[in-house]
């Protein structure tokens, strides 16, 4: 027989006819392959771009694409935080070295020394911050100074520390009614001290020995206002100037960058937000927040409308802060602005803070216009410096005293989390908290060691050895502790703190020392896999002891879920497709026996088999075909319509993370249309062959069969 | 006049489950072209096992069976089909048109299975038959818009179409009524005769039989005899 395209036009005509006369089997049919398309190209689209997202959260805000740490390390590298609590990492000892070996390494462009940590921080304390007020005013008095400004600020100044001081002394004295002996035993001075500062001989006396007084004040009084005063600080010690030229989203949003080569840290500008932040302006933010960004509304949603009140009954933390010149001024202005004719000033606050859906953008105005400039918001301000306490690896308790330069944001992940309750800490403050030597300091130990003959401990037993173990004491004492190994390693030190934050370090003294990971940037994003291999390759060579991670692995339970994310969609769209199997398989096998009499009429009349198995093939294919492309172009419609909708808002931080910004804008993959297109094909053909076996075996004598 | 069809010793046993049913014990028949042939014979005699065996649909447990001078029991599958779509025509009981075709594309179907004709050639052959037939007016027609005789009369074209040596009918009246069945039957001679076109059809009906030139009867699966008819016109 010559070939001819007489066959073929009949087999898609009576394919193309038998879809239009069975009409009710092709819609439903169908309607499954188009459901089926439409949530593939949709929802591997949404994860493309979670990907996506994610990718450049996790790759522009501290993994950069590649990851190296010591292969020996105990725990795996998790960047975003383990279950609970930091990785152990095994020390990098000599950084310099990794960066000699892995910068040649081709595509590597850049390499960024790390070590995340967290660690106690005070946040300032606001009988220390008055008491400052105080000090500098007896400054100028004790210099001679005597206009009436000064000295009316100075009496306020002293009342706002009087008012602390008698506050303090009230609360403890409740908490005595409640407390058992052996906690008043413990508190026992506390209270003493509390009730002379707060006794009116001490202020009688005040000006007598106002020195005196005042160190009195700061050392044995400020400590008790301490509690809460502490918090968890979240950070990566790393060269600043490498880390904010790898990192392109991290900013500097107040401030200003760490001098090059200083010590000093940047805040996460997120955690500065949430922990530091005056309580009171953090609940408006968030009241904003909730009202402009996720449509919540004071009267109609519970927890916003609990914040409201929560600022209307702590006033006092505003009060706390205001001497009372300061005191009288917010009155005024707030008497102005609200307007008000009440005297009192909380009052004047409950009338600020008591907002309403209607009142609230004015009140928030108000707030942040008047109020805020008399408040100190932040309980760390950039300039400030700050202790941060960190138990070194022996058990230890080190502290660094570093400046705040200023906050550091995290661009389109300025909400997040994940990203922003991270701070930058310059890598040799980090060195000092955990106790890690230069190989210089090191050898110099080493060297003095030997010189008084120490008995080599190793460093985990340090403690042990020394004080017969128990670390829990160590903690808490507040003034510094004299402890061997922290002397040996200040012998080791040039210069005390006050000169550390002043000195410049070379570019050499950062490099040569421990880090605990190290981001690689490379110059090519698309190179991940091909130059993870050849960097492991150049430091097996070296025998650097590394081990080499993408940043993905890096990022650990982060990382793996945009992996969930994919697993359940493909679970998903799989579970879909083979229930869409069985069902097409079904119909297409119930099409097939009814229409044995006129499959057999075809093969007797003189049409081959594959002529009646490629008409059934050509039926299921273009059913699926057709609403394949229906279903993608659906889906491609949803995508569409969520980017013309302003995409799919982040809820929550977690998810601001993922979607690396406020509201996740999916773009429609080229790949996913493809695999959906490509799975729809699949799933025909699979279910199309079943039938065409059937009607393959249909013998023309079945045309012959009379009607009953 | 060489016989188109030879059927020689021919038997064919089904298998029904464990029981060997013999529809033909020992069957030969010749059939020469042009003739206008009738098998006769009661329901399960088996007229419609020949059928089959002949228009190579199905081939025989033994014996042979030759059309066209072709042994149908040495042919592949694909051969006999190839066999089937050029030298035999089939008109069946239930018309078996194609539903969702149109008159004219049922009629035109083994032309395009056939190929090697451009679309003139056969548009003038479908309506040529068509004409014949006397359906030019309903060549748009779907099969469920026309009456069961109008439908057998597609199906004769359909058959002629092709321009095969043979015409097989299994029981072409069966589902007519006896008028339009007799109509039918008429125009399968009258083609007979315009083209000597071979018929070989199977009837159980009297009235039928007595159109045909010859008729052979059958019963439990053995041929009686053949008999040749003066009826004919």
């Amino acid at each position: 027989m010559a070939p001819s395209l007489g066959p073929a036009r009949i087999l898609l005509r009576i394919a193309f006819r038998n879809l239009f006369a069975g009409r009710a089997k092709t819609l439903i049919i169908g309607a499954i392959l188009l459901l089926g398309t439409a949530l593939v190209v949709a929802g591997s689209s949404l994860v493309e771009s979670v990907d996506r997202g994610m990718r450049s959260s996790i790759q522009g805000s501290l993994a950069g694409h590649l990851q190296v740490y010591d292969d020996r390390s105990k725990d795996e590298l998790a960047l975003y935080g383990g279950m609970g609590r930091e990785p152990q990492l095994e020390p990098v000892v000599d950084f310099s070295r990794v960066k000699e070996v892995l910068s040649r390494v081709p595509h590597v462009k850049r390499v960024v020394p790390m070590g995340i940590d967290q660690a106690m921080v005070a946040t300032g304390n606001q009988i220390d911050v008055a008491l400052e007020k105080v000090r500098a005013d007896v400054r100028r008095i004790e210099a001679g100074e005597r206009d009436d400004a000064l000295l009316r600020h100075y009496q306020a100044h002293k009342d706002h520390v009087r008012r602390m001081v008698t506050l303090l002394r009230d609360e403890l004295r409740a908490a005595r009614a409640l407390a058992d002996d052996q906690l008043l035993q413990d508190r026992k001075q506390a209270g003493e001290d509390l009730a002379r500062a707060a006794a009116p001989a001490f202020w009688d006396g005040f000006e007598r020995d106002r020195l005196g007084s005042l160190e009195f004040l700061e050392n044995r009084v400020a400590p008790q206002g301490m509690e809460g005063g502490m918090t968890i600080v979240r950070y990566v010690g790393t060269d600043l100037d490498a880390f904010l030229e790898a990192f392109d989203r991290a900013y500097v949003v107040e401030g200003q960058r760490v001098p090059k080569g200083r010590r000093g840290i940047l805040l996460g500008k997120w955690y500065a937000e949430e922990y530091l932040k005056l309580k009171t302006a953090r609940r408006l933010d968030k009241i904003k927040d909730a009202r402009d960004f996720q449509r919540r509304t004071i009267a109609g949603d519970e927890e916003v409308a609990r914040w409201v009140k929560e600022n209307t009954t702590q006033v006092k933390e505003i009060l706390y802060q205001l001497d009372p010149i300061q005191a009288e001024e917010a009155a005024a202005r707030l008497r102005r602005a609200l307007p008000s004719e009440e005297r009192d000033l909380p009052k004047l606050l409950v009338q600020l803070l008591s907002t309403t859906d209607q009142d609230f953008d004015r009140k928030y105005a108000i707030f942040y216009d008047r109020l805020a400039p008399l408040l100190q918001l932040y309980s760390i301000r950039v300039g400030d410096t700050i202790t941060i306490k960190a138990p070194a690896r022996s058990g230890y308790f080190n502290a660094v005293n570093v400046k705040v330069y200023g906050f550091v944001h995290f661009r389109g992940l300025e909400k997040s989390r994940l990203a922003g309750v991270m701070s930058l800490l310059d890598l040799m403050s980090w060195r000092d908290l955990y106790g890690y030597l230069s190989p210089e300091q090191t050898e110099e130990i080493r060297h003095l060691k030997q010189v008084a003959g120490a008995q080599a401990v190793p460093r985990e037993r340090a403690e042990a050895e020394l004080f017969g173990g128990g670390g829990a004491a160590v903690e808490s004492q507040r003034a510094s502790r004299i402890d061997e190994a922290a002397v040996l390693a200040r012998i080791a030190r040039p210069a005390k703190a006050e000169d550390l934050s002043a000195r410049v370090y070379s570019q050499r003294e950062i490099d040569r020392g421990v880090v605990l990971n190290a981001a690689l940037i490379l110059d090519d994003p698309s190179r991940i896999a091909e130059t993870a291999r050849a960097v492991d390759r150049a430091q097996r060579a070296a025998g650097l002891h590394l081990k080499v991670v993408d940043w993905q692995k890096a990022s650990g339970v982060v990382g793996q879920s945009v992996s969930l994310f994919r697993i359940v969609l493909y679970t998903a769209v799989l579970i879909i497709f083979a229930v869409a199997l069985v069902i097409i398989n079904n119909a297409m096998v119930m099409a097939t026996l009814q229409r044995v009499r006129e499959i057999g009429t075809l093969r007797a009349i003189g049409a081959q088999r594959r002529f009646v198995t490629g008409m059934l093939l050509v039926e299921t294919m273009a059913v699926s075909l057709f609403f394949g492309a229906l279903g993608a172009a659906l889906g491609a419609l949803a995508v569409w319509l969520i980017r013309a909708a302003g995409g799919i808002p982040a809820g929550n931080d977690q998810l601001y993370f993922f979607f690396s910004g406020p509201a996740l804008l999916p773009t429609l993959g080229t790949t996913s249309v493809a695999i959906s297109m490509g799975i729809v094909l699949l799933v025909s053909v699979l279910s199309g062959f079943y039938p065409a076996i059937i009607a393959m075996r249909v013998t023309p004598v079945e045309a012959m069969a009379a009607d009953d | 006049m060489s016989a188109i069809v030879s059927v020689e010793n021919v038997t064919k046993t089904y298998h029904l489950g464990k029981t060997e049913v013999p529809a033909l014990r020992g069957v030969s028949l010749e059939i020469h072209a042009g003739e206008f042939l009738a098998v006769a014979g009661p329901s399960g005699s088996g007229k419609t096992t020949l059928l089959n065996l002949i228009g190579c649909v199905d081939t025989p447990t033994a014996g042979v069976v030759r059309v066209d001078g072709k042994d149908t029991s040495a042919l592949s599958e694909r051969a006999l089909t190839d066999l089937r779509l050029r030298r035999i025509g089939f008109i069946f009981q239930s018309f078996n048109l194609v539903p969702v075709l149109s008159v004219f594309q049922n009629v035109e179907f083994p032309l395009l299975l056939q190929g090697g004709l451009t679309r003139g050639e056969r548009q003038r052959r479908v309506g040529e038959l068509l004409q014949a037939v006397g359906l030019s007016g309903h060549a748009r027609h779907r099969p469920s818009e026309l009456s069961g005789g109008q439908r057998q009369r597609v199906a004769v074209a359909r058959a002629l179409v092709g321009r095969p040596r043979l015409v097989l009918a299994d029981e072409p009246t069966a589902n007519l009524d006896s008028t339009t069945g007799a109509t039918i039957i008429d125009l399968m001679r009258d083609m007979n005769q315009r083209d000597q076109t071979t018929f070989l059809f199977s009837t159980h009906d009297q009235k039928v039989m007595a159109h045909a030139h010859a008729v052979v009867r059958i019963a439990d699966g053995q041929l009686q005899a053949r008999e040749t008819l003066q009826a004919a016109s």
